[in-house]
């Protein structure tokens, strides 16, 4: 008998091997399975970060400060009346516009800038770009007027060196149509061009130029485009020609046949002579808007001027980028002058020029800090029979500004 | 007339070909040089990879550049 119950024993033994065995291999099975989904999931969560061609951020700037300013006016015959004020932010020295850019593919972005300037929230732009093909980008929508590198390049607080803007550079601004642009190698150079057709200028009844706005006034459009050079293999300098035509009457109005006329040239110019950066910039623009009879405000007859404005700037800046100064290589002197001619002759004719001097200290490379002393002054060569005022008006500013981009 | 303005037109872009010296030019030599006719060149840390193709799209916008000179800058920024 003894056998059997040895024979027995190794039969429950070797059954409790076989048991503990397969719960063994049961507990790693489950063990696999937990591992598998725990793969799956990050795999899912990793699918779920993958970024596929359509991408949404926001950048944009803000810019703030404050302006301490002294001005006198003078009238033939009379002392200089003197008014003094500062401010925190005022329009043109304040602005937050964040821009929201949707990138839908690798060939379509739209773009839209709202932006709060101190009194008013307003666009900047609003367009689709379509990147149609190598040296051809169709953009449609409300979008800055391709005119001179000013307004489209060098506008922004965090890239203007200097506080304010040049006067008499308003112009042609922002419109509501179509354009096409593109940059092309021209073996050791570059060039590249930049057109729109928009719904274009308004002619106010003092002669003034509306800029391009969102109200289209006539079956007119505007043409306007700018073409530039890179002559230099480093790309380091810029020549560029402008031109523009618009019909500007309102339909109806007496200006119904009046067009306008821009043509600007401009330069750029930013090389590193070790240890200092360089930066040149200039431009020019001239306006002729046809002859136009225009209606007196002050119960007389009817007058005329010839409408032809014109404004420059030219300026430049130091940085010693090159420097092991980390202070001192952070700092930038800019000097930047510009002159305004409105029409002698019109209800708000004169003759300006200004002279800015900044320091700006960078805080990192889209973020500054700008100090600028202003000096303008101007001569009024409007007509008096039409409301304006002799003398001439001189402005001394103090501006210290941020502005950073983001 | 016409024939002779697309004659022209046609030169300028039948020749429109980059010499060698500018197509071996590298990304970090693109955004030193193209970036800075306008603004400071930017920190490659700031902005993420799928963000700096947006902005490049943005940049080519303003800038005029080409395609390559795009591609290249945003692959240089990205590293």
């Amino acid at each position: 008998m003894k056998p059997k119950i040895k024979i027995g024993s190794r039969l429950i033994a070797i059954g409790a091997v076989l048991l503990l065995a397969n719960t063994a291999k049961a507990q790693q099975s489950s063990a696999d399975s937990a591992l598998l989904g725990r793969v799956a999931a990050l795999e899912q969560q990793v699918a779920d970060q993958k970024p596929g061609e359509s991408h949404f951020m926001v950048a944009g700037l803000a810019t703030f400060g404050y302006v301490s300013n002294k001005t006198t006016f003078t009238t033939p015959g009379a002392a200089g009346q003197i008014a003094k004020a500062n401010s925190f932010g005022d329009a043109d020295h304040y602005e937050l516009s964040p821009m929201l850019m949707w990138r839908h593919s690798n060939n379509l972005l739209v773009e839209f800038e709202p932006s709060f300037d101190g009194n008013t929230i307003g666009v900047n732009w609003a367009n689709i770009s379509y990147f149609a093909a190598p040296g051809l980008v169709i953009h449609a929508g409300y979008f800055v007027v391709p005119f001179g590198i000013y307004n489209k390049k060098l506008a922004a607080g965090w890239i203007d060196k200097l506080a304010g803007d040049p006067n008499g550079f308003d112009a042609p601004g922002t419109d509501f149509g179509i354009g096409f642009s593109g940059g092309f190698p021209l073996g050791d150079m570059k060039w590249s061009y930049d057109v729109s057709l928009t719904n274009g200028l308004q002619l106010l009844p003092d002669g003034e130029i509306q800029n391009a706005g969102i109200v289209d006034n006539n079956k007119g459009k505007m043409i306007s485009g700018r073409i530039s050079l890179l002559p230099l293999s480093n790309s380091s300098l810029e020549i560029g020609v402008s031109g523009l035509h618009s019909n500007a009457g309102d339909a109806g109005s007496n200006f119904t046949s009046a067009n306008v006329t821009m043509y600007g040239a401009d330069i750029n110019f930013v090389k590193t002579f070790n240890p200092l950066l360089v930066n040149v910039k200039g431009q020019y623009n001239r306006i002729e808007v046809s002859r136009q009879t225009y209606a007196s405000t002050t119960d007389g007859p009817d007058y005329t001027f010839s409408n032809v404005s014109s404004a420059a700037f030219a300026q430049a800046s130091i940085r010693p980028t090159g420097i092991d100064n980390g202070f001192l290589k952070n700092i930038e002197i800019a000097y930047r002058y510009s002159n305004y001619a409105t029409p002698t002759g019109s209800s708000w004719g004169q003759k300006s020029h200004e002279n800015d001097l900044g320091v700006d200290y960078w805080l990192s490379w889209r973020t500054v800090l700008k100090f600028t002393y202003s000096m303008s002054h101007a001569l009024s060569t409007a007509n008096v029979d039409q409301g304006g005022t002799p003398g001439t008006t001189d402005v001394k500013a103090i501006y210290l500004q941020f502005s950073v981009e983001f | 007339m016409i024939f002779g303005v697309i004659s022209i037109i046609a030169a300028i872009f039948t020749s429109c070909i980059e010499s060698k010296k500018i197509g071996e030019k590298g990304g970090a030599q693109l955004w030193a040089e193209n970036c800075q006719r306008c603004h400071n060149t930017p920190s490659p840390a700031s902005f993420s990879h799928e963000q700096w193709k947006t902005i490049g799209l943005h940049m080519q916008t303003r800038a005029q550049l080409t395609d390559k000179e795009r591609d290249k800058i945003i692959d240089f920024l990205s590293q």
